[in-house]
């Protein structure tokens, strides 16, 4: 059976380019699901088995720490792996997004090879 | 905190890896017009070390053609999509000049981007805030970013 990815971005056209990429790289996922901020993602993920996540972290509503953090309360979805995917590199905000849980992180602007490289590892 | 040598760097490798058009940047502009005869714009704002706005600026064709360019496909109507990749380019930028900015010690925030469309508008920033205008050429005509700041 195939895999299924949740794009997490408030950016309707970066939620395009990275499922490109993703195409690009040759990831084959069979379903690529979207939400436009970490509250709609939990609600994809409450409807959906998921196998990877990618998050943006600048986002409205819910952001992407904040939806690390509440994702990390809830035993049925907590151990999806998440890589976020932004604008924000720094250390410290790397750091807090690992201590809830994310497995990488990819820098805005990005190629499809480095997105192989992070997620190859992952599935 | 040379913008007119960091905003080059974030802008170039955009389009370098994510946008696959050949842009060049030119000489920052000496004479800054109020307006610069654009319809499309977005601005996203960065606060902490610097207060600042940060904008993108592009005549209709040439917003088309970035947009067009990220989403690969081509675009004739400036909507909501180009809107949302012009917000997205002010974005990178801006997380470009933070990252950059990080090396001199001086730790900014982003805010979310916003972009606006239209045949006349002015967009104004608190009076004694310093402004760069980097203009940059693609091959279909030419756009502008624009940071507006004061050091705090």
């Amino acid at each position: 059976m195939g895999k299924t990815v949740l794009i997490v971005d408030d950016s309707n056209t970066m939620r395009k380019i990275v499922s490109r990429a993703l195409r690009q790289a040759g990831i084959d996922f069979s379903t690529i699901l979207e939400a436009g901020d970490g509250q709609e993602a939990l609600g994809v993920l409450e409807a959906n088995q998921v196998d990877v996540i990618l998050s943006d972290i600048n986002m409205p509503n819910m952001n992407g720490l904040e939806f690390l953090k509440a994702k990390s309360e809830n035993p049925a979805i907590k151990d999806i792996p998440v890589v976020m995917i932004s604008t924000e590199t720094g250390a410290d905000i790397i750091d807090e997004a690992k201590s809830y849980g994310a497995k990488g992180a990819i820098k805005k602007p990005f190629t499809p090879d480095l997105i192989n490289e992070t997620l190859g590892a992952l599935l | 905190m040379d913008f007119t040598k960091i905003i080059p760097e974030a802008t170039e490798e955009i389009f370098a890896t994510m946008i696959f058009m050949e842009v060049t940047s030119d000489p920052a502009l000496d004479q800054k017009p109020e307006v610069l005869g654009c319809h499309i714009s977005a601005m996203i704002g960065l606060s902490g070390g610097l207060t600042a706005m940060l904008g993108i600026h592009c005549p209709e064709q040439v917003g088309l053609a970035i947009a067009g360019g990220m989403l690969g496909m081509e675009l004739d109507e400036v909507d909501a999509d180009v809107k949302d990749a012009l917000g997205e380019i002010a974005n990178m930028v801006a997380g470009g000049i933070k990252e950059r900015l990080r090396d001199e010690n001086i730790d900014l925030e982003l805010a979310i981007p916003t972009a606006v469309a239209g045949k006349s508008y002015t967009i104004s920033a608190p009076k004694g805030s310093n402004r760069v205008v980097i203009p940059f050429t693609l091959e279909q005509g030419q756009f502008f970013i624009e940071i507006k700041y004061h050091l705090n």
